[in-house]
């Protein structure tokens, strides 16, 4: 450590934001590596600043240390400068706790939580001075992890990990550590330590599944090939968020970060079943913690991190069922302790007065929404269950009270959208100004600008819109290009995604085995920190799609059947395909199904994972 | 607008007791820069449960005043911070209530009242260990023939003029410069706290490019903050 210590400090000055690397964070957790048995080098494939806001590594940061002999520290990937500095230094890649190499670790775990972080594992595995396939990692540590919401098809990365942690990692990380602190002292293979992990469910251990290929270059099977390994891999959940771990501290960074705040988690997985959102349903079912378990962990959590602002977290918080009563007695705390309370993940239909007031808190921020689509024709194909009236309403409200600024996000290329809806996007953004054009000067604010944001639909895996292509390149540059001409107010700005960006994530979110190949090529082409538009270079990954034989449109662009086996079918998310199929049907007929709230569409959930409302 | 919304904080809290802190900042606190260290310190105080008095208004925010910058990469055992609470605290009690909570490498040497106005900060005294690519000796020779220089000139950055050419000669103290083991070893006393400001980089990039030395690695401390007579700011 001391000699990482040391090349670490001779280049940390001529770095951008040095603390980022040099650890010493209060609430990050240093033990005596002498007294640990199983050390777990937690990494986050992109930089410090998105990294550290994550709360999935908060979570499991501070459960897997709760065990005495367990050390779990924090790796990320560094930026561009600082990685010029740790190639010219030998500076191997390094926890930032004990500035221990990680090739040192029992393991190393990555968090993927989107498609385009997939180089940086790889470019960490590397800087970690390991081979970056399994295959080529042959002694039984360190053993390399993946989990978060990608591995429920994590086809394209899986030669170059060990094993993947399917659904929520609190309760089967612990069984996995366990499992491996009782087998170290004798000493198992590789082999032997994976398949016996293979038996906890919700672990994934790809090198013992087969997959083979039809003709037309689609999934024909799945298959372990060997015994004592499942067909079907389940997710895990948490039954229970009241009883389950939740950290009282945070290791809080000197540096500005993306999320520079306490995060309260409030509830789980979401009642809406938007078709296009992957979130939606793989973290299903909905689950909430009780109001005093919330206030509780908001109050511990602010006392030990010192943070002045904390945000509560889920897919949907107005979704809570006991919301007011939530907000009431969270902001008598926050008010009294000056902390700033934020309300992301708000749904538009749900907004009255005195919830616009909460958010107000102190400064006047923006209101977002996300309609997704211009017309409510597209809005029911999508499920999106939001009028033009709750919109308008709402905004009414907002511009009562002085608000400003209105963000409205949307998506283009949904399927079976038509010029008329792109059309509307820009019409739904007019009204929006004509409404705060028609509200009375001394109520209003001084000004009105509204942002529409246009991503482009990237189909995903475990929701009804997996069977549908992605819209051609040249259709997706049309249909932006009529959305900026059907703007024609100045106080309408607008802006939309880098359509490479869209590209490459439809492939590898869909794709199969085949593309690890893509991937690494590409990696080794230079492609790293793909997320960043200053850095991603598309032209490299098509050298490498075209090198590797891959048809990028066979992955983003085809209809797929609905019996078509897809890559991931040998995962169990939990969701059924017949009710996949079932909502993908209605969507073409531009109908829309019930939230969870008013009634189980049957999705394939169950009762027996302490849904609020299943069963 | 028709409902104006309220400040929070209405209630005047006109009584405040002042303290002068004198912290050490070093190690891996080395790398906070400045803007990051005031967060950072509000967060110790927060979560020492200390009764900051708050400034008043619409966005209320914790009464810290730090009267001279450290710049980021230098060690320090005399920085300042002078803080107000909204109610009396002993000295050692606060000392010890705040070093619980500070980050490793940050820590409350010593507690007081304030004497001396900010503004009678005008200079800072800095040990330099620099390991030079040429031999010690060598790189002494370089440093005693640059300071011995007419002119020392340095482009300085200001808000309203731009870039410009300062003369930083007469504003070096060298208090000593001597060879220790392997590297060059400097006390300078550099003008602080003022319209005019001088760090420690600035010097030593100058005798760099001046005199065409590389240094590989250094070491820098503030060891004194003073008034323009020479005694300690208190």
């Amino acid at each position: 450590m001391e000699e990482i210590r040391e090349k670490i400090e001779k280049v940390l000055l001529r770095t951008q934001k040095p603390a980022r690397y040099i650890g010493g964070e209060p609430g990050s957790i240093i033990k005596d590596k002498n007294k640990v048995d199983v050390r777990f080098a937690f990494c986050f494939p992109d930089v410090y600043d998105v990294g550290m806001s994550h709360l999935g590594m908060k979570i499991l940061y501070g459960l897997k240390n709760t065990v005495e002999n367990w050390w779990c520290e924090r790796v990320f990937m560094p930026d561009k400068d600082f990685e010029e500095h740790m190639k010219r230094e030998n500076i191997p890649l390094y926890a930032l706790e004990s500035l221990d190499p990680v090739s040192e670790f029992d393991f190393i775990g990555f968090t993927l939580q989107y498609e385009l972080s997939y180089t940086n594992v790889l470019e960490m595995l590397k800087l970690a001075g390991l081979p970056v396939l399994s295959s080529e990692r042959e002694s039984l540590t360190p053993i390399v992890v993946g989990g978060g919401p990608c591995v429920c098809n994590p086809e394209p990365i899986a030669d170059f990990f060990d094993l993947f942690i399917l659904g929520e990692g609190e309760e089967v990380n612990m069984q996995l550590l366990r499992l491996y602190e009782e087998m170290k002292p004798t000493s198992p293979t590789k082999e032997e330590f994976l398949l016996a992990a293979a038996g906890i469910e919700g672990i994934y251990v790809p090198r013992f599944y087969d997959v083979q290929y039809n003709e037309d270059g689609t999934v024909r099977a799945i298959r372990p090939n060997r015994s004592g390994v499942p067909e079907k891999v389940k997710k895990r959940v948490v039954k229970d968020l009241d009883s389950a771990y939740y950290p009282e501290n945070f290791a809080v960074p000197f540096t500005e970060i993306v999320h520079d705040r306490a995060v309260v988690e409030v509830l789980r997985g979401c009642i809406r079943g938007c078709r296009f959102c992957q979130a939606g349903f793989i973290y299903r079912p909905f689950r909430e913690k009780s109001v005093g378990i919330v206030a509780e962990q908001t109050r511990e959590l602010c006392m030990n991190t010192g943070y002045e602002e904390v945000s509560l977290s889920s897919l949907s918080t107005s979704d809570h069922s006991q919301i007011n009563q939530l907000l009431s007695t969270l902001s008598d705390y926050t008010d009294n302790e000056r902390i700033n309370l934020s309300l992301p993940s708000l749904r538009i239909d749900s907004f009255s007065r005195e919830l616009i007031d909460r958010i107000a808190a102190v400064r006047k921020s923006g209101l977002t929404f996300a309609p997704e689509a211009g017309t409510q024709r597209l809005r029911n194909v999508i499920n999106k269950n939001i009028t033009e009236d709750e919109i308008m309403r709402t905004c009414r409200l907002a511009f009562d009270m002085g608000y400003q600024t209105v963000k409205l996000y949307f998506m283009l290329g949904l399927p079976d959208e038509r010029d008329e809806d792109i059309v509307g996007i820009a019409q739904l953004a007019q009204k929006v100004v004509e409404l705060y054009f028609d509200t009375p000067k001394e109520k209003r604010g001084k000004n009105i600008q509204v942002s529409v944001s246009a991503a482009t639909f990237v189909p995903k895996p475990f929701t009804p819109f997996q069977y549908e292509p992605q819209a051609l390149p040249e259709e997706i540059s049309r249909r932006q290009k009529l959305l900026l001409d059907s703007i024609t107010s100045k106080k309408i700005r607008c802006s939309y995604h880098q359509q490479n960006v869209s590209i490459l994530e439809a492939v590898l979110a869909r794709g199969d085995r085949r593309l690890c190949r893509a991937v690494y090529t590409a990696w080794k082409k230079g492609c790293t920190l793909d997320s960043w538009d200053e850095h991603f270079r598309f032209d490299l990954w098509q050298e490498a799609f075209s090198e590797c034989g891959i048809d990028t449109r066979f992955y983003a662009n085809r209809q797929r059947a609905y019996d078509e086996v897809m890559p991931w079918s040998h995962l169990d998310y939990m969701i059924s395909d017949e009710f996949l199929v079932r909502e993908n049907k209605k969507a073409h007929l531009a109908q829309t199904t019930r939230n969870c709230r008013e009634g189980c569409s049957g999705c394939g959930v169950g009762k027996n994972s302490g849904g609020v409302y299943c069963g | 607008m028709a409902d104006m919304l309220i400040p929070k904080n209405q209630t005047l809290n006109i009584k405040r007791y002042e303290y002068r802190l004198v912290y050490e900042k070093r190690g891996r606190a080395r790398y906070i820069s400045h803007l990051d260290l005031v967060r950072a310190m509000q967060r110790v105080f927060k979560r020492a449960g200390i009764p900051l008095w708050y400034t008043q208004g619409f966005n209320p925010h914790a009464y810290l005043m730090f009267p001279l910058a450290l710049p980021l990469g230098t060690d320090s055992s005399v920085e300042i911070l002078d803080i107000a609470l909204t109610e009396p605290l002993d000295n050692a009690e606060l000392k010890k209530r705040i070093n619980e909570k500070m980050p490793q490498g940050l820590s409350i040497i010593k507690v007081g009242e304030p004497i001396m106005k900010h503004t009678m900060i005008a200079a800072a005294e800095y040990e330099i260990t620099a390991v030079c690519s040429c031999a010690p000796d060598d790189a002494l020779a370089a440093f005693e023939n640059f300071i011995s220089r007419d002119r020392i000139e340095i482009e300085k950055r200001s808000k309203k003029k731009g870039v410009n050419l300062v003369d930083i000669k007469p504003r070096i103290t060298v208090a000593a410069a001597q060879v220790r083991g392997n590297a060059l070893f400097l006390r300078l006393i550099l003008p602080a706290g003022g319209e005019f400001n001088l760090n420690t980089s600035a010097v030593m990039n100058a005798f760099c490019d001046i005199m065409g030395i590389e240094i590989t690695s250094i070491c820098t401390e503030r060891t004194k903050i003073m008034t323009s007579s020479g005694e300690i700011f208190i």
